[in-house]
């Protein structure tokens, strides 16, 4: 690569906007008066509001799903019976031992009559969701080890469990397909017959075993890169394994049938509403007949937006006629439920004379796995959130093939195809800005996102503009700043030992605020009468704190302590829509309808302290339980608002607000992950030192919490670099079944991890906030191949990285 | 058959299958804040103390609890009266999802009792048998920290006042025990 002429320092942010000019995007934006507010203005936001569920957690009170067992005074326990083989059809399924034995209630196969054939998604997406319907509650055509077949209700676990090892299955047993360069060949044995799965997504073809196919462009990308000279032109091919979620809490569900004949489903999920539907869907049951219920969930990470087990646990229960609860195993979770897809990218850009990128190509080809569950939404993930960090490159191409293979199915998971992404194209700048000879911080502070930016990148594979973006607030360059300053950037310093090279690497990271125009929060708040608040949301709590984030709205807009909000919320009967906890949707989507609910009960609240006051309610103010007059200093308590709008002589009124928000934005959060390494040049061994993340999310409404956010993401993204994957044997058999032979790095294996809190302001946002909950999961992987070649020279680019791939990179470095 | 656990100071007979597990035993009858997140001894968010030692309860089998005294969860404080571990655990927001979180505690309760001061490097081995997959661990070692300097002011304040644990600060003074210490 040769050089540029110019350095590019100090880029005037002045010339960040692109001349891209769009009426339908405009940079300025009508903002609600009080959504901006300076820290000494902020009463419940920004501060540190002890996190909502925090002492029933510690105390064990807090109840997950199988802690609600002893509600049940009769309760059976279940197991799913999976297949053992990758691909093949079940002939037959003989029951009669399992049935036979003393407290076995039910057992099931895909020819009871309680078990719908009805096809569907598992997916928890809008509908009708963008994933094919290819799923049915138990499996005939089985098309990995771990697919459904069979399940047993018995009076416990271990009864349970006996009996589904006496159900014998025959099996007719195809081909299979493990590779998914092999499986596009003509040859290949085929997942699906076109009758057995429904799939609306482009480029669907399943003689190929072709999930999906897409591609996108701007500009003319083929163009300009076939006209670029060769030494301008930089190809890189990358590889991700499968990681699994290790959620902690593993899949549970409790079904029922209350005194008014409806099935209750309590369970952990990250998409009550979803569930609702899917279920009301397969077992042709009305809506309003079904209830689901999300107690504290051992988080989700994405493994919950998805109806896993429900529907086993809804059929069983049919069948046994008690309560049904089914809990899967960690080793059910390793090899047969959920994980990230694995992917082969190819990265192609080439420059201009002014060493500019002037064209960036991005081809992955995903492993969807048995299922498409998330498969096309992912793989089209991978670049939709990438690309915005350059969404000055004028072209720009897209495009991908997701393919099924007889290995377990990938689906939605924190970072959604964005760590994929990132890996990829930062990996990819920082190989081409050390081509170029710069400083490859440097250089992508000159070419990064700024504010004021039209992002196209994001809207890529759309057919229309709608979805481009304004980026209204963006912080990258600080988070550049302050995450060089906490690593030590400039002065990293070497160890004393000759074959120990000590490197430093960085990769930019964006996500999205929540899936742009395919979103809906909805909230109720209710006013009790001593001032304190009942808040009824949608939202959905699968750990990271959400309604505490919704405490400190509420106490924001109505002046009162956050904990003197009650919080409902995730249960399909009580409270409003809400899509669910995915896409990093919740504080900007389900927070903004909250803040909507406050509102418009703080406008009856200054209505009737108007009254009380004898004041205009323009003159009224609320803040530290009061409302107050500015004008003449008096004020009335929230708690004599409450007993007077309930009680009053005159007139009466229960003070309530609602507030629902859909949107077409998705502000993307940005982050600078640092991270150094030294690495053993004899070995190839390498050490994590330290992870820095510096985060932009807008306005942190509650800081430790956001800080919580980020160690958990850059935890979740080194074991990605650096140890998690799955093994699997030649047949398709797991190997990997448990958590220490996967490595999930223990409390005294993680490297330790700075988080940095970089606050700008998001106008869209409720008060000023972006999304955290995936952003910081993205950035290790390409920070940790970068330090590798800042340490050694070499560019792996394939994760897990391991020391042997290291050493031979070296070995071939030295021409060996 | 019949087991027979000195549990959380208070003896209990409980009734179990040949196959259960001590985990089994306490989740059955109620004890449900220890979690069961692998049932193979890999994850620690079903530990327990058993004689003075953290243990993972699921791969402790009833029989062989038989006799012994038990400390769970339920036995440590109450939402309005936190032990200083678990207050550290609110304090400095180490917890999200908490699944991890009631084996994490006793762990660490454990750990203080055996090394009241430890570095940090100590407890990162101390707590190496359990997981957490939300928090990245930084916060909980800080909680961890700061839950030993609680409660080597506790002693102090012991000490130093004659020997009345926490006197000063059980009513309503609005004292913080511990200084807060965020
Ligand atoms: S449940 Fe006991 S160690 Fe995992
Ligand atoms: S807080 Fe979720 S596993 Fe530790």
């Amino acid at each position: 690569m040769s050089k540029p002429d110019e350095s590019g320092e100090d880029v005037d942010p002045d010339d960040g906007v692109v001349d891209l000019q769009s009426e339908d995007h405009p940079l300025e934006r009508d903002e609600p008066a009080d959504n901006r507010k300076s820290a000494a203005e902020r009463e419940a936001i920004a501060a540190e509001t002890e996190k909502y569920d925090a002492r029933k957690i510690v105390t064990g009170e807090a109840k997950y799903t199988a802690d609600y067992r002893t509600r049940f005074p009769e309760l059976a326990e279940a197991t799913i019976v999976r297949s053992g083989i990758p691909h093949g059809r079940v002939i037959d399924v003989d029951t009669s031992a399992a049935a036979a034995m003393d407290g076995v209630h039910a057992v099931i196969t895909p020819w009871s009559e309680e078990v719908p054939d009805t096809l569907y998604s598992p997916s928890g997406q809008s509908y009708p969701e963008p994933s094919p319907w290819d799923t049915r509650v138990l499996s005939e055509h089985v098309r990995y080890v771990g697919d459904r077949i069979a399940a047993v209700a018995a009076v416990d676990a271990e009864t349970a469990d006996r009996a589904a090892r006496k159900i014998d299955i025959e099996y007719e047993e195809y081909d299979a397909v493990f590779d998914i360069w092999d499986a596009t060949d003509p040859e290949a044995p085929q997942l699906f017959a076109p009758e057995e799965v429904e799939n609306e997504t482009t480029g669907a073809d399943y003689e190929q075993n072709l999930e999906s196919h897409f591609e996108g462009e701007y500009g003319d990308p083929e163009g300009v890169i076939a006209d670029a000279d060769e030494e301008r032109v930089l190809e890189t091919e990358w590889e991700t394994p499968y990681q699994s979620h290790c959620v902690p809490e593993p899949h549970t569900s409790i079904v029922y049938t209350d005194e008014d004949d409806r099935y209750n489903v309590i369970t952990a999920t990250q998409v009550p509403y979803h569930t609702r539907r899917q279920l009301s869907h397969v077992f042709d049951v009305a809506i309003r007949d079904i209830r689901v219920v999300k107690p504290r969930v051992g988080a989700g990470f994405g493994s919950k937006q998805e109806m896993v087990v429900e529907p086993v646990a809804l059929a069983l229960h049919r069948a046994a006629g008690i309560p049904v609860k089914l809990e899967c195993t960690r080793r059910e979770e390793f090899y047969a439920l959920r994980n990230r897809h694995p992917m082969d990218l190819t990265m192609r850009t080439a420059v201009d004379e002014a060493g500019d990128p002037a064209a960036m190509d991005l081809s992955v080809r995903e492993n969807s796995g048995a299922y498409g569950t998330h498969g096309m939404t992912v793989a089209s993930n991978v670049a939709t959130k990438a690309f915005p960090l350059y969404p000055r490159v004028p072209n720009m191409r897209f495009e991908g093939d997701v393919v099924h293979t007889n290995l377990p199915m990938g689906a939605a998971q924190r970072g959604y195809g964005a760590p994929q992404g990132m890996f990829v194209v930062e990996g990819h700048m920082d190989e081409l800005a050390r081509q170029l000879g710069e400083d490859p911080i440097e250089f992508r502070k000159r070419q990064a996102v700024r504010e004021g930016d039209l992002d196209r990148a994001a809207a890529i594979l759309k057919d229309d503009d709608r979805f481009a973006r304004r980026i209204r607030s963006c912080g990258l360059r600080e988070c550049i700043e302050r995450g060089a300053a906490a690593i030590g950037y400039d002065d990293i310093g070497q160890p004393d030992d000759p074959h120990r090279h000590r490197g430093v690497g960085m990769a930019l990271c964006a996500q999205g605020s929540g899936v742009a125009g395919k979103e809906l929060g909805a909230a109720q708040l209710k006013m009790n009468e001593d001032g304190s608040f009942v808040l009824q949301v949608g939202g959905v709590d699968v750990g990271s704190g959400n309604d505490t984030m919704f405490t400190q709205i509420v106490g924001e807009v109505l002046g009162c302590d956050p904990a003197d909000v009650v919080v409902k919320s995730s249960d399909t009967d009580f409270a409003p829509f809400d899509y669910g906890a995915y896409a990093s949707s919740t504080t900007y989507i389900s927070g903004r309808a909250v803040k909507k609910a406050a509102r418009e009960a703080r406008d009856r609240v200054l209505e009737w302290a108007s009254r009380m006051l004898d004041e205009p309610a323009r003159d009224l103010e609320t803040g530290g339980g009061e409302v107050y007059s500015e004008e003449s200093g008096a004020s009335v308590t929230l708690e004599e608002v409450g007993y007077e709008s309930v009680y009053g002589d005159e007139d009466r009124e229960h003070i309530m607000g609602q507030g629902h928000h859909a949107t077409d934005e998705s502000p993307p959060p940005f982050g600078a992950q640092f991270l150094t390494a030294v690495v053993d040049e004899t070995t190839g061994e390498y050490e994590v030192e330290k992870l820095v993340f510096a985060a932009d999310c807008g306005v942190a409404i509650n800081p430790p919490l956001v800080e919580g956010q980020i160690e958990g993401g850059v935890h979740m993204s080194y074991e990605f670099a650096t140890s998690g994957t799955l093994q699997f044997g030649e047949a398709g058999q797991p190997e990997t079944v448990g958590f220490r032979q996967y490595g999930m790095p223990r409390p005294d294996e993680q490297p330790p991890i700075e988080s940095i809190v970089v606050e700008t302001h998001e106008p869209t946002g409720p008060f000023g906030a972006k999304s955290i909950g995936e952003l910081p999961t993205n950035g290790v992987p390409p920070a940790l191949s970068n330090a590798i070649r800042d340490a050694v020279g070499v560019r792996i680019t394939e994760i897990p990285i391991e020391p042997e791939d290291v050493k031979a990179a070296l070995a071939a470095r030295d021409g060996a | 058959m019949q087991v027979e656990l000195e549990l959380n100071g208070d003896t209990e007979r409980f009734e179990a299958a040949k196959t259960d597990s001590l985990l089994d035993v306490l989740r059955k009858n109620g004890y449900t804040g220890a979690k069961r997140g692998c049932d193979t001894g890999a994850c620690g968010f079903c530990t327990v103390i058993v004689d003075g030692k953290a243990r993972n309860s699921c791969v402790v089998p009833a029989s062989k609890a038989d006799g012994s005294t038990v400390e769970t969860i339920e036995g440590l404080g109450s939402q309005s009266d936190l032990h200083p571990v678990q207050e550290a655990f609110v304090d400095n927001t180490a917890l999200q999802c908490g699944f991890c979180i009631p084996g994490m505690i006793m762990r660490s309760t454990a750990l203080l009792g055996e090394d009241p001061d430890p570095t940090r490097d100590e407890i990162r081995e101390g707590l190496s048998e359990n997981l957490c997959r939300c928090t990245g661990y930084e916060k909980i070692l800080d909680a961890v920290e700061d839950a030993a300097d609680r409660m080597a002011d506790e002693s102090g304040a012991v000490a130093a006042d004659g020997g009345h644990p926490g006197s000063g600060c059980d009513g309503p003074c609005g004292c913080e025990p511990g200084g807060g210490g965020t």
